[in-house]
């Protein structure tokens, strides 16, 4: 079980990564707009 | 529906107009960093490879591109000392990208960033109460298999993450609670935050101490959870503007103007009343102001609700904001700008409508607070009840006593059934600009109608024409339509468009010279012919049609005939109130008018009482009288000359005439210009009721059986903070739900807007 000492720090560190891209793509405003839907496919 | 290129839109776009102060500071926001932000539509931008040329073209004196492919714009950052707006607007309109201004509101600008932080923090926190569960697991079963060494790691990990939880999502609620206790009351976020701190607390004094059970996982779901309904709760009330002000916030900032046979493109800033302006096809119109040349379709969803494209003829009115769904440009004359149009009159009523509270709102208000106080206090007994069984039961009582009673169902309940039911409303053409109208509406058994504008169209219309002399009816019409052909007065649009006649003169008042096939003639009310002519009045004072309005057309010598006009009832009129009557409402048309023309249009509807020749106090009079005798009135008129009437009425129902919607001192402004918003307002209003009653109802049965229980030790602090979102969610769903009976979406198709 001592495994756990690598695990459970590194799955804080995993997830604040991923928390933080989070709130950049929130931030800078990826999810706005989300029902629209005149979306046009990329030409 | 594709824009078709005009070919009549060559003009050079002049960008030097953004430079000067007054219009980059409009359309500009500045920045922190002190850059200024600008909101920019670009036409040919299609796809991703017209992104990456526009950021190779803008890449030296822009920053932070924003861009949005499906609305087809960008947004970006610049230094305004160093460069001027003009410069970036001639770079992108040389490389085809055909750009144009787009307004800034502010208000949605700040609004977008504390909504995206506030999304941050529910992300954040869900995500922390994921792992804080997962952390927290081995401890809910026995725990035999996880070591001493690492239940520490555990734990300690546990904390970490928690603090981040509540010091990043959860300061919110600290700081409301703290301005509460600040103000000397007790609001919601008290006992919310009472739970979080001692949840907090306790649970890191133990992970200190070594042993005993943690709540970090309560304390974030109940962030993550709290946080999302909050969410919730202010997405609803933002439901009902939110519409309007973000189609507001797009309105271009120049037109397209002719002057002689030249189009230039200016900024609306330099328009005034009676240039000629074109609006291309998809483009939106910029100001109020009257159609010219072609008839054209005009989709006034934004101010109407109607969402079909409307056909105008010219000489009909057009508004600011309506979107040209035609194929060809519309032409129009502005004759009122700016502020002073209808669209911006509606954002304002709507924001004015938005901010202010009801008393029912400001009572539940007072009574969550109240509440709130309860909640403590039945806590900290609690607390004193299971302190014999140990610090760890009666800990878990209190949490789950503060948690699970959180008021927030009956602070939503009622926000939430107004805004769904006046955002509804908004769609379908009726303003209400006093949320109290509609809750009061259900109890109310009589309508009072105003006759003239009200029952009838504001329209005048040719009804009979009456020669004094051998000149025929035809001829008498053609030079009466030539004199006023192009006014804006009520009555010349009663005549047909002609050619006009030569050499008009409009004399204040009282009527219109002008010259037609070389002879001088004169139109106007009768009453002044007296005045400027010499010969006898020719009217007959007992003329049978008196309902009509007379004018008379003369030339230099006599009268010529007396054309009378009358306003058609609406066309909507008999069915709405046969359905009012349906409903067992009184009805009453009150009128300043003879009783024979009141009673010619209520003929049909059997239970109308008529009261004619009114005067102002006898129509307020007979207002009070019915208030005296225990009945509730709602009182529909056209808002202006109505002001005082209206204003007494238990429920003030106006139909503008034209653009004076602000005027209209009224609770609900028919904006579609329709009798039918009222059947619309009716079912609204008592759904809304319904609602607001069902989820007041719940909420309260789900405290008297939920405190309860959690009082008796029957609730675990995380059932608890589930139990209360579940709460909260039902409250705002069903607020939003529009079951029961369907608001009938039929509305017969709005008729031209009047000056």
């Amino acid at each position: 079980m001592e495994i756990l000492y690598l695990l459970i720090p590194l799955s804080v560190i995993l997830v604040a990564l991923g928390a933080a891209a989070m709130v950049w793509a929130i931030r800078s405003g990826q999810y706005e707009n989300l029902d629209r839907q005149e979306r046009e496919p990329p030409e | 529906m594709q824009p078709v290129p005009s070919a009549d839109i060559s003009a050079p776009v002049r960008w030097e107009s953004y430079d000067q102060p007054a219009l980059r500071d409009a359309v500009t926001a500045s920045r922190a960093d002190g850059l200024s932000d600008v909101l920019i539509a670009l036409e040919n931008m299609h796809c991703s490879a017209c992104v990456s040329r526009l950021e190779k073209l803008l890449r030296e004196d822009a920053t932070d591109l924003r861009f949005n492919l499906a609305a087809r714009t960008l947004e970006f950052a610049w230094n305004a000392s160093t460069t001027p707006l003009s410069a970036l607007l001639q770079k992108l309109e040389r490389a085809g990208f055909a750009p144009k201004v787009l307004a800034q509101d502010h208000e949605l600008r700040t609004d977008a960033i504390q909504r995206r932080a506030e999304l941050a923090r529910i992300g954040v926190s869900g995500v922390l109460a994921m792992q804080i569960m997962m952390l927290a697991w081995p401890s809910y079963f026995d725990g035999s298999a996880v070591t001493s060494a690492i239940d520490q790691l555990l734990r300690w990990t546990q904390w970490v993450l928690a603090s981040t939880a509540l010091l990043y999502c959860g300061w919110p609620f600290f700081a409301s609670a703290w301005e509460s206790l600040r103000a000397r009351a007790v609001n919601m976020d008290i006992p919310v935050s009472a739970s979080m701190a001692i949840a907090y607390i306790a649970s890191a004094w133990r992970t200190v101490l070594g042993s005993g059970d943690l709540y970090f996982d309560t304390v974030s779901m109940f962030v993550f959870l709290l946080s999302a309904g909050r969410y919730l709760e202010g997405r609803t009330r933002a439901i009902a503007g939110e519409r309007l002000r973000v189609l507001a916030g797009r309105r271009a900032l120049t037109a397209l103007r002719e002057t002689g046979d030249r189009i230039e493109r200016v900024p609306i800033g330099t328009l005034a009343i009676g240039d000629r302006i074109r609006v291309a096809p998809g483009e939106s119109v910029p100001v109020d102001g009257m159609l010219q040349d072609q008839a054209a379709q005009l989709d006034e969803s934004l101010l109407t609700g109607e969402s079909r494209p409307i056909n105008r003829a010219p000489g009909d009115r057009v508004l600011a904001g309506s979107l040209n769904a035609g194929l060809h440009s519309l032409c129009l004359i502005a004759d009122r700008l700016n502020t002073d149009t209808r669209l911006s009159q509606i954002l304002r009523l709507l924001s004015s409508a938005q901010a202010s509270k009801t008393h029912f709102q400001a009572l539940t208000d007072r009574l969550s607070g109240q509440f709130s106080l309860v909640i403590l206090v039945i806590a900290g007994l609690a607390t004193g009840w299971w302190w014999n069984s140990g610090l760890d039961q009666s800990l878990s009582v209190a949490l789950a006593v503060l948690v699970i009673s959180c008021p927030c169902a009956l602070s939503l309940a009622v926000p939430a059934a107004i805004a769904a039911a006046t955002s509804r409303l908004a769609g379908q053409g009726v303003l209400v600009a006093r949320v109290e109208a509609l809750m009061r509406l259900p109890r109310v058994d009589t309508v009072l109608f105003d006759k003239t504008g009200t029952l009838t169209t504001p329209e005048l219309r040719v009804a009979c024409v009456r020669p004094l002399t051998g000149l025929g009816v035809p001829e008498c019409l053609r030079i009466a339509a030539a004199l006023e052909s192009g006014l804006s007065h009520p009555i010349a649009r009663a005549f047909p468009a002609s050619a006009p006649a030569a050499d008009v003169r409009i004399e204040h008042g009282c009527g219109v010279r002008g010259t037609v096939d070389g002879q001088r003639y004169w139109i106007g009310a009768p009453e002044e012919a007296l005045i400027h002519f010499d010969w006898p009045a020719v009217i007959s004072k007992d003329a049978p049609e008196d309902s009509y309005t007379w004018i008379l057309l003369a030339d230099d010598q006599q009268g010529l005939a007396l054309i009378g006009l009358s306003s058609p009832a609406r066309p909507e009129m008999i069915t709405v109130l046969r359905e009012l009557k349906a409903h067992a409402l009184a009805v009453e048309v009150l009128t300043g008018d003879r009783a024979e023309a009141a009673q010619e249009l209520t003929m049909h509807i059997p239970g109308v009482h008529v009261f004619a020749r009114l005067l102002p106090e006898e129509k307020l009079a007979r207002l009070h009288t019915l208030q005296q005798s225990g009945h509730t009135v709602m009182a529909v008129g056209d808002g202006i000359n109505d002001a005082p009437f209206l204003s007494a009425a238990d429920v003030a129902v106006a139909l503008p005439q034209g653009a004076a919607v602000t005027q209209a001192r009224a609770d609900i402004i028919l904006v579609n210009d329709s009798l039918q918003g009222l059947m619309l307002t009716k079912r609204a209003a008592e759904q809304m009721n319904r609602r607001i009653r069902e989820n007041l109802a719940w909420a309260l049965a789900y405290n008297l059986v939920m405190i309860p229980l959690a009082v008796a030790g029957l609730l675990t602090p995380w059932v608890a903070a589930l139990g209360m979102s579940v709460s909260s969610l039902t409250v705002v769903v069903n607020a939003l739900r529009s079951g029961g009976t369907t608001i009938s979406q039929q509305q017969a198709p709005s008729p031209a807007p009047t000056a």
